[in-house]
């Protein structure tokens, strides 16, 4: 059974397909929030995140991007939890949006981390010439003529795959987030009652 | 169960295995828990909360709550049966209240036992909320329920003052006979008929005395021994309540 | 001590269900074995206060349960499932699994995740909002168990607990037990030897309301060997030798 049938059902009324989508979308979630969260916090945010899904199953939009959907109750779920915990909570650096993005908030900064370093996957994996730039530049923070040099290649080689790594992923990152806006404006009233 | 997973050898049971995947140090079973425990609870209506502060006891105002002659279904057919009798007896001048509202006191009376402890009859004597405590309220509470139709459906028939609240009396004997036999036999079937058909006996007696039907529910000489004989009935269901049954 | 059964004698007009029973059990999970008839429902009814005992002592968590309030108290920290549960067919398992858990004075707060815990342990969590009446017997039978542990019990009492349990169930069952034994006192009624074996730490083993056996698994293996017992595991073969040998000992006292 796939996504978009089983929320319909979870909008029934239904608890056994909210069950199996928990069961399939509960543990990645839990490993994106664990990059921002402790363990204990990301059982309380997915916790919140499960309930807000039941009640508002009503609101999706069957299309196919029922991934989408839920992480973005969930960012939700995680933002309100870390808005109330506190600044203290905040400890990771805002992070640089790959596309220009100025995350004012640092509730939404921790967590577009956590999105990055899901959407950076798209990159290809490790070593790849587009991740390494990646890495290099935008995570390690080093100027381009020192990563010219570390990768054995021409700084104009660099500024080029750098600049295709920013296209991906702000791509990727585009896709997810147009999910989550226009949910957003629907389910919003919805799911933000499950803090 | 909070305790931390200690490693299973039965993924078909461990509560870790059953939801795969995910960081280690992430409980996805105490997450999933924490979610079905909202999505299948049942709210108690708002009855059903009164009752437990009155009673001091959630448990036993559950229990009285499922009280099957309790439910909607039962409650209209008794209001539908004296309101039949009400009209009647506006009509034909027959007090056909008093002569009702004992029988179906007692019918209710002996579903107060009946399947809503039955079934789980062993089970319920192991509860801390005691089945007899159970029982009790469960009879106290369908007696006053019946009895307040009654003198409603009384009083709306205009029938005189002495035949209004006369038929409590025996009304309380025939509850009690009900409630004996449906312990002493576990089925309130039996209670039921025992119930009707003592009531049945009663009235035609009285008639056969008296030359009236009402003879049973007005004449004053029967306070005593109705009195007497609800007090024996409800000594053989406290007794009946009492002795488990069952070898080995 | 969970459990110290001192002489305990329950009599049902002539007969002796129960006849001189002395028992102490701590945590753990304790294996009661038996033919039927041998006493191993009424003993484990006097253990769950159902039915008082004739004679003897019984005490149960430190306490006597004759008394209405260390009774009341037992119950709130007791688990049991009878031989043979009825059940509420238009409730549904969470429903079941609540209202006893209610019983049980559990405080209202803690009852929904009690309930929602002990519906996952026992695997019923995708009926959990299924009524009683679609429920096969093994299905009913779990939800019997549920509504046993729902409530954290130290005693748990359970007759024929693996009644229509296919074998993957009763191994996720023995994960169960072997749980609660690390807290609580489990006792298993059940005349399937193998479920013995494999969970329980002690054994006793009951003939016409006596226990002519209290021991390791092992030791009642052991028993059987070379005694040219019937069965066809060694832990048979040790219950019928063990058997054999009490009931010559009763036919050669008469």
């Amino acid at each position: 059974m796939d996504d978009d049938e089983l929320i319909a059902r979870v909008a029934a009324g239904d608890d056994t397909a909210l069950r199996v989508l928990f069961s399939r979308h509960a543990p990645w979630l839990a490993a994106r929030l664990r990059s921002v969260l402790s363990a204990a916090d990301v059982e309380d945010v997915l916790q919140e995140t499960f309930l807000a899904v039941w009640t508002g199953a009503r609101g999706y939009r069957p299309e196919g991007l029922a991934g989408g959907w839920v992480w973005g109750i969930a960012r939700r779920q995680a933002a309100l939890f870390l808005r109330r915990r506190g600044p203290a909570a905040l400890v990771l650096p805002a992070v640089v949006a790959a596309d220009g993005r100025h995350a004012g908030d640092p509730a939404e900064a921790v967590l577009s981390r956590a999105e990055i370093a899901d959407a950076v996957a798209v990159l290809g994996p490790e070593g790849s010439p587009d991740r390494e730039v990646w890495q290099l530049m935008y995570v390690e923070d080093r100027p381009v003529a020192e990563v010219a040099e570390l990768t054995g290649v021409p700084v104009g080689t660099v500024k080029s795959r750098a600049h295709r790594a920013r296209r991906r992923l702000r791509s990727a990152l585009r896709s997810s987030e147009r999910v989550q806006r226009g949910r957003a404006a629907e389910d919003g009233r919805a799911t933000e009652g499950g803090a | 169960m909070s305790d931390p997973d200690t490693g299973r050898d039965y993924p078909a049971a461990s509560r870790r295995g059953r939801w795969g995947g995910g960081p280690p140090d992430v409980d996805l079973g105490r997450v999933w828990t924490g979610v079905a425990a909202q999505v299948w609870r049942r709210e108690p209506g708002w009855l059903e909360r009164a009752a437990g502060r009155l009673l001091r006891s959630p448990g036993l105002a559950r229990a009285l709550l499922t009280t099957p002659s309790l439910l909607v279904p039962w409650l209209i057919a008794s209001v539908v049966v004296l309101g039949a009798g009400a009209g009647a007896t506006l009509g034909t001048g027959t007090p056909y209240v008093a002569l009702l509202a004992p029988a179906v006191a007692g019918a209710g009376i002996a579903y107060a036992y009946g399947p809503g402890i039955d079934p789980a009859w062993e089970l319920s004597q192991s509860m801390a909320v005691s089945d007899r405590m159970v029982l009790l309220v469960r009879a106290l509470a369908v007696f006053g329920l019946n009895a307040a139709l009654g003198l409603a459906a009384s009083a709306a028939s205009g029938a005189a003052v002495a035949i209004t609240f006369g038929w409590l009396v025996p009304m309380t004997a025939v509850c009690a006979l009900a409630l004996a036999a449906a312990t002493l036999a576990r089925s309130a079937n039996v209670g039921v008929v025992a119930g009707l058909s003592g009531w049945a006996i009663t009235v035609l007696g009285g008639r056969v005395a008296d030359g009236r039907l009402t003879a049973a529910v007005t004449s004053a000489s029967l306070v005593l021994p109705y009195l007497l004989f609800a007090a024996a009935c409800g000594a053989v269901a406290w007794y009946a309540t009492r002795i488990p049954r069952g070898t080995s | 001590m969970n459990i110290e059964l001192t002489e305990l004698t329950r009599r049902f007009g002539r007969t002796r269900a129960v006849d001189g029973v002395s028992l102490q059990a701590g945590p753990g999970v304790f294996g009661l074995l038996g033919p039927n008839g041998a006493g191993k429902t009424s003993l484990l009814r006097t253990m769950a206060t159902v039915l008082p005992p004739t004679s003897g002592k019984l005490r149960l968590l430190g306490r006597d349960p004759g008394g209405y309030g260390p009774r009341r108290e037992i119950r709130r920290r007791l688990g049991y499932l009878p031989q043979s549960l009825g059940y509420y067919p238009g409730f549904t398992v969470a429903e079941f699994v609540e209202y006893f858990g209610l019983l049980k004075d559990m405080p209202p707060g803690r009852v929904p995740r009690a309930v929602a815990v002990a519906i996952e342990h026992v695997g019923l969590g995708d009926k959990a909002r299924a009524k009683l009446r679609t429920l096969s017997g093994g299905m009913l039978r779990r939800a019997g168990i549920a509504q046993a542990i729902v409530n954290e019990p130290e005693l748990l009492l359970l007759d024929e607990p693996t009644a229509g349990l296919d074998p993957e169930q009763r191994v996720a069952f023995r994960g169960l037990l072997r749980e609660f034994g690390q807290r609580s006192t489990v006792i298993v009624s059940t005349h399937l030897v193998e479920d013995v074996g494999a969970a329980c730490t002690e054994v006793a083993l009951m003939d016409a309301g006596k226990i002519v056996f209290h021991g390791t698994p092992e030791e009642l293996t052991a028993r059987g060997e070379g005694s040219g017992a019937a069965g066809d595991a060694p832990l048979e073969r040790g219950y019928s030798a063990v058997l054999a040998a009490a009931r010559s000992v009763t036919a050669a006292r008469a």
